[in-house]
Parts: structure tokens; sequence; C-alpha cells
């Protein structure tokens, strides 16, 4: 498709000078951020499909609409049908559309976002080399825990971190997440994923990433007047860099984290409820 | 069927008794349609101010802007952007577009087309207005507090919206607002329900009923049971703020004791889900008959049409689940929740294609109210098909709380309700005031509307589906957002340009209701059958002189017939037959 004439639009009423969307065609500007996960994908299929599907029904209707206006004005045609639309075979159309709609949409729409869940999105299995991450959400930052060299959550060599995650490439990150006043929603678009974080309950979620680099965390769900202030950042390292970043900073928990400190000790025993 | 005895009112003479405080439905009906059109230009300008700080962060607003905030030099600050979304949202839910579709066009309607003198209770009709006007009222008072009105967003879920993030009287005076709006709601709908049952002309069988009373009347269904829901959540939350209760507090904040934020979430939208459906029946109603009256046929299919809305007013009432996906319910939960919500495509396909199928080989007349219908047409259209999207649980895992949720409910609720009410105003205006709404003013006013609207709400979803997520004050702190700088600017320029558009039908509006100069309407301008069309212009206060008697459905039209000149027939007439 040609979409010089949106750009061209796009470009004469805005002033593009301040930022460099300038170049970039309106299907660059629409696309997603990056994927940077393994299932990403499975969301984006299924919203092509849907797209196919919608623009496909859409068309009818909106051939029923134009086509009918120009086929069936007052001055093309000056006797209307006189049906009250309850003949067989009006219904067998009818039925036939509903029948359609159901398989194209419902069906298939429905079979796949369950398998992709179960599957997928619901899997949250923490056997094996998993990195186990534990978020509590406020206002308005993030803060993440990882556990420390005794591999226990919320004791004293936790590694604790404020707006920074940093987490391997490659392997599964799973995340149990809480927050401490009001509702917020941990949003990483790079891997098309959401959950709510919500006081006094437990959140699961979990991604994994498979490209270095440094991505976005937004809170998705309004939770005050800084609401679009909390951001936090996402560090996807090598494998060896990780490891490197785990040790030196449980060292350094080890030796600069406060025992007495409550505050401190936000986290919870790994799994329980 | 038994009939009440339905007596004539003495004639209201005074201005007051006249105007203000009447008993009349269809002076109630014209309060409810001034008070919607004050309450949505005041929402309009805070679209206006939303808009514009999402495409120029940082930058005065225009003329009015240091005004309205002299301390930032007119820029708009940050809590205040978090009030305006929060108010543009109630604002235009409850106080415009539920006065207007449901107060004005259920009022003047209902009696007049099911052939009655008056509401069945014209004192709790008058109360119900009364109500909404205290209810609005208190909203508007809440904005003069020192520390703002409410600022959470319209779900206003806790936490966030008790004593811990929102610390001002304003929260309080909201939820108080909602709950008068709740009662008069309540007290329209049992009255609505009421009055179709037992004031139906004889002859006047359901399935002769124009399809604009079935919306109305599923809507005052949908409205007597789910309303006062809601009425329980605000109290609930009421007690939360004002009397130390933890029903919805968890967490650090819950000192005395331990509730749950989502059980607001799950109270808010088993009303919440049915409300979006109780706007737009409305509106699919009067479509579905306009659609009919223009294209001179009988509305295709009508007894699927009144049965496919039914069927929707039962889905929408168990299928609220889908705003939570994210708030993770038992997988069960979510999933039969979203096949529920993908049940409702069937019936919406039905009707769609029964609308198609009127306008099929009909011989169609662009007036005003046909263009708005097509034009409902064809946005309910998209706003339908995209909420397949956000039906779909794995889709809304990226997709929940992006602008791709606000242009998919814009186009639902905003832009169908929005086309529909301006449908019904043009094409019920001569009954009401007495005088034909200017036909070429309408039509630029629709065409002006229509464009930039879908401009406005598609740049929404595409941005949305770029990641761009809600109720952020300034986007582009995040660098996967800068991007999308240009994509706002136009939907703002789209915004603005559809907020000037709505002077043309403010101007009409006014224009022939005060201008003496003007000549008077026909009896019956668009040349369609129903009850009201066979009175005076004006309607009379009493209505109908004698209770007509009901022999053929609503939209007859086309008979071949019909004798020589004459191309539809009153419902008070026999069907003609070869």
């Amino acid at each position: 498709m040609n979409f010089s004439f949106f750009e061209r639009l796009l470009g004469l009423i805005s002033n593009v000078h301040e930022i460099s969307a300038e170049s970039m065609s309106f299907m660059e500007m629409i696309k997603p951020p990056e994927d940077i996960s393994t299932n990403g994908h499975l969301i984006e299929w299924l919203f092509m499909y849907t797209t196919y599907v919608n623009l496909f029904w859409f068309s009818l209707v909106v051939i029923g609409i134009f086509g009918f206006s120009f086929l069936y004005s007052k001055k093309r045609h000056k006797k209307p049908l006189y049906t009250h639309g309850n003949e067989k075979k009006h219904l067998i159309i009818t039925a036939a559309i509903a029948l359609g709609v159901f398989l194209s949409v419902d069906l298939v729409i429905t079979r796949v976002s369950t398998h992709d869940m179960k599957e997928v999105f619901w899997n949250f299995d923490d056997s094996g080399d998993v990195i186990k991450v534990q978020v509590l959400a406020q206002q308005w930052a993030w803060n993440f825990r990882y556990a420390g060299a005794d591999g226990e959550f919320n004791t004293a060599d936790d590694v604790v971190t404020l707006n920074d995650m940093r987490v391997p490439v490659g392997k599964k990150i799973m995340i149990q997440m809480t927050s401490k006043d009001v509702i917020h929603a941990f949003y990483l678009p790079n891997a098309r994923i959401k959950a709510d974080a919500i006081p006094g309950r437990f959140a699961k979620l979990w991604f994994d990433a498979n490209k270095p680099g440094k991505y976005e965390i937004a809170c998705a769900e309004m939770c005050g007047t800084h609401h679009y202030l909390m951001k936090a950042q996402l560090t996807v390292l090598s494998q060896e860099d990780f490891s490197d970043w785990v040790k030196e900073s449980q060292s350094m928990a080890i030796a600069t984290n406060d025992t007495e400190d409550v505050n401190l000790r936000w986290g919870w025993k790994w799994g329980s409820k | 069927m038994a009939f009440l005895e339905q007596h004539i009112h003495d004639e209201p003479k005074t201005f007051v008794s006249k105007y203000l405080i009447s008993y009349d439905h269809k002076v109630i009906g014209k309060q409810f349609l001034w008070y919607g059109i004050f309450w949505l230009l005041v929402g309009g300008l805070m679209a206006m101010l939303i808009r514009w700080t999402l495409a120029y962060p940082g930058v005065p607003f225009p003329i009015i802007g240091s005004l309205l905030f002299p301390h930032t030099g007119g820029v708009v600050p940050p809590d205040t952007y978090a009030m305006l979304f929060h108010m543009h949202g109630t604002i235009m839910i409850f106080f415009a577009i539920t006065p207007i579709l449901i107060g004005a066009f259920g009022n003047f309607c209902i009696p007049l087309m099911i052939g009655a003198r008056d509401m069945i209770f014209p004192t709790l009709n008058m109360l119900s207005f009364w109500f909404s006007m205290a209810s609005g009222g208190l909203l508007l008072l809440s904005l003069c507090l020192p520390l703002g009105a409410a600022a959470g967003g319209w779900t206003s879920y806790p936490t966030l919206s008790t004593n811990l993030g929102q610390p001002g009287a304003g929260q309080t005076l909201w939820l108080l607002s909602l709950f008068l709006f709740g009662a008069s709601s309540t007290m329209g709908a049992v009255n609505y329900i009421t009055t179709v049952i037992t004031l139906r002309a004889p002859g006047m069988d359901y399935f002769k009923m124009p399809l604009t009373i079935w919306g109305i009347w599923l809507t005052s269904i949908l409205n007597a049971i789910f309303v006062p829901v809601l009425g329980a959540g605000l109290i609930l939350l009421t007690f939360d703020r004002v009397f130390g209760t933890t029903f919805f507090l968890a967490g650090a904040a819950a000192t005395s004791g331990k509730g749950d934020p989502v059980l607001f979430q799950h109270v808010f939208w088993i009303f919440g889900h049915p409300e979006v459906y109780i706007l737009i029946l409305p509106a699919w109603g009067i479509v579905s008959d306009l659609l009919a009256f223009f294209s001179r046929k009988p509305a295709f299919g009508y007894k699927m049409t009144a049965l496919s809305l039914t069927a929707i007013t039962v889905l929408s009432t168990v299928v609220y689940g889908h705003h939570m996906y994210t708030t993770q319910m038992s997988p069960l939960l979510t999933q039969s929740f979203m096949t529920l919500t993908m049940l409702i495509s069937i019936p919406s396909a039905i009707f769609f294609a029964n609308w198609l199928g009127t306008i099929w080989k009909g011989s169609i007349n662009f007036a005003s109210p046909m263009l708005f219908s097509l034009g409902v047409v064809f946005v309910f259209g998209l706003g339908g098909l995209t909420g397949l999207y956000l039906a779909s649980t794995s889709i809304d895992l990226y997709l929940h709380d992006t602008y791709f949720v606000v242009g998919h409910f814009h186009y639902t609720m905003a832009a169908s309700v929005l086309l529909g009410g301006f449908a019904g105003t043009y094409f019920w205006f001569p009954k009401m005031f007495g005088r034909m709404m200017d036909e070429r003013l309408a039509k630029i006013h629709f065409w002006t509307t229509m464009i930039p609207l879908n401009g406005i709400f598609t740049g929404m979803m595409l941005m949305g589906w770029a990641g761009m997520h809600r109720r952020l004050y300034n986007p582009f702190i995040y660098e996967f957002m800068e991007k999308l700088m240009p994509l706002n600017k136009f939907t703002t320029y789209c915004a603005i340009a559809m907020g000037i558009a709505q002077i043309t039908f403010i101007y009409n509006f006014v224009n022939t209701i005060f201008n003496k100069k003007l000549p008077q309407a026909e009896n019956n301008p668009w040349k369609v059958g129903t009850l009201e069309w066979d009175m005076p212009s004006p309607a009379p206060y009493y209505n109908f002189k004698e209770i007509p008697h009901v022999k053929c459905g609503p939209h007859e039209m086309g008979n071949p017939n019909l004798p020589e000149g004459k191309d539809f027939q009153y419902q008070t007439e026999e069907l003609v037959k070869a």
C-alpha cells in the first residue's frame, strides 16, 4: 500500500523538525516497539489475523453502505422494493452471515487465544534455570528484588534496585509482583505483556528477552498525578555480563544492606500467596 | 390488554409551570436535551485541553489557556490533566450521552411513539430531571474545590480513589454526584419500563413498536437492574473515604482490616459493561428506524433486529470480566468471559445485515438524519469489530490500557452515540420545537464531524497498536513513543476541527428554536407513519386527543398496494393489501 499521501498529510500539518520522525514512513511510525521475546509474535499473529478478518467484514459493510447508497438513491431508484425481509431466502442469507462471523471470528480467536494463554502466557512453571524477580510497585517507581547468594527472598543479602531491572538474555524471567499503595500495571511493550500490580495480591508474569539492549518498562494503570513518570529501565545483558553484575551486586548488598532497616524487607517468600 | 384511562392535564399557562417545573414528558425531554448539550460542550472543551496537552506537552493552551491556568502561564499542569480526563469521561458518559439519548429521546419518544398522553409517573419523571440537575451541580461544585475535582480516571479504581490517592473532597463529591445521577437514572428507567408495558395504545403489540422504543426500553431494563449496582459500589467507596472502612483497601494502607481493591472493579464493571450497551442501544434503535424511514421501505427483518437487540442486552450482562483480564482472574473465568464476549458478534452481525438489508433496493433520501444514521453504521462497524481484539485474552495482554482501547470505546460509545444523537435531534426537532433545522447546515455539520471524527479515533487506535498507553500527561518521555508525536498532532488537529464543526450545530439548533421568522414545520415533514407524526408540530401538550388504535407496523412504506401518490401509511391505518 502506498502511504505517501498520509505521510505528506502528516508532514504537512505537523512541525516534525523537533524529532527524527520526519524521515519515518507512516507504517514505521505505527509499528509496535521491537519484539525482544520468544512469544510476542503470537500476539502479533492473532492481531494480524483479526485485522484481516475485520477488513473482510468491514469491507462488506462499506460496500453495503456506499454501494447501496449509490445504486438506490432517490434519483436512481424511484420505486423501493416492498419487503419485510422475513422471507426464507432473507433468513438464510442472514443466518449465513451470522454463521460466517461465528466461524471466522469467534471460533478462531477464542481458540487461538486460549491456546496461547494456556500453553505460553499462563505457563508459570518456575522450575529449572529461571531468573526470579520480585517487583514492588509504588507511587511512582518500580522496586526490583533478586534473591541473594542464598537463593532465598527477603533476606539481608538480596539485591534490591530502583527503576533498574537487569535480566540475562535467553532465560525465562519469572516475576512476582504486588503494589505498596495503589494499583499499577507492569507493562513491557517489547515483550507484549502486561499485568496489574494490586495491593494485597500477588500477580505473576513471565517473559524472556532475546536481544541485549536497553528497553522501557511503563506503568499502564492510572496511579496518580505522576503516573506518566513511572518508568523503569530494562537492561538485557549477555549471560556473562549478567552473572558478573549479580556477583558484584551481591557482594555489595552484603556489605551495604542495613539488616535493621525494615524498609528493605518488603520482599516475601517466593511463591507464597 | 388492559388500558389505563389517561386524562388530559390542564394546559400549563405560566412560564414556570410550562418550562421549569413541568410534568409534561416532552418538556422534560427538552430540558434533558439542553442539559446534555451544555455538558457536551463542557466535556468537549476538556477533550480539547487533553488533546492539546498530548500534542504540545508544555506549550500553553491557546487563547483561553492563560485564563484557565494563570499560575502556569497557560500550560495544563499534570494534576489538572488527570482531573481533566477523569471529568471528561464522567461528564460525557453520565452528563451528556445519558441525558441526551435516554433522558431526551426516551422522554420525548416513548409516549408519543406508543400512543400515550404522558409517562405513567409524571412526577417521578420531573423528579428524575431535578435529581440529575442536583448531581450536575455537585459535579460543578467539585471543580471549584481547592484540591481540585476527582482525578483518578472515570473508573475511579480504589485504592487510588480512596483517601490514599485522592485526599481532596473532590472524589467524595464525585461519588455523591454519581449516586444522585444513579437515582435519577433509576427513576427514569422504572418510569420508561412501566410506561412501555402499561401505556401502549390499543393494538400496539411489542412487535409493532418502533425500534427506537425497543432500544430505549431494553436500555431502561439494563438501567433499572445495573445502575443500583453502581450505587452500591459508590456507597461502599464513600464509606471507605468518609467513615474509615476498608472495603477496598489492602496492603500497607489497610491499617484496620483488609479489603480488596479488585472487589470494586467487579462491582464497577458489573454495572459498567451493561452501561456501554445502555448508551448504545437507544442509538441502535433510532438508527434502525431512520434507515427504514429514509429508504422508504419497511425495516428489513424487523423481528430479528428486535430479538438481536434483546440477545445483546442479555449477553451484555455476563461479559463484564473482559475489562479485568489484567487483574489475573482465574483462567476459567477469563476464558468464559472471552467466549461470552465473542458471542456478541453474532447478534451484532444479524442486525448489521438487517440494516444493510433495509437500505438495499430502497429509495434513499439523503436527508441529514439519514446521513447521520449511515454514519452510525460506518463508525459502529469499526467500533464493534475493533472490540474483537480487546475481547481476546492474549491480544489484551498487549493492548490493555493503551490508546487502542481509547480509540475503540470512543468509536462505540462516543462516535456512534453522538452521531445517533444528532440523527435523532435532526429527525425529531420539528416535532419538538415546531420548526425544521436548516438542512444545508446540517449536511455541513455531518461531513465536518464525520471526517475528523474518524481521524481522531483511528489515530488513537494506531497509537495504541504502536504501544502508547493511556492517561499519560507526557507520553514522549518514553523513547518508544517519541516517534508518535506527528500522529498525536494529527489527532489533535482532527479533534480541534471536529470541535469547531459543532458550532454549526449549536448555531443551527439555537437559531431554529428562537428565530421567530422561520416558517413552521409541517405536521409530517419526513412522511413517516409512526404515531407522533400524525399530530400537529410541535406536539400539543396532551399528545393525542383520542388515544389511537394501532393496526400496522411502524415502517409501512413503499407498499405497491397503496393508492397512487401515497408511499406510506400511518400506524393507525389498516395494512393495505392487494
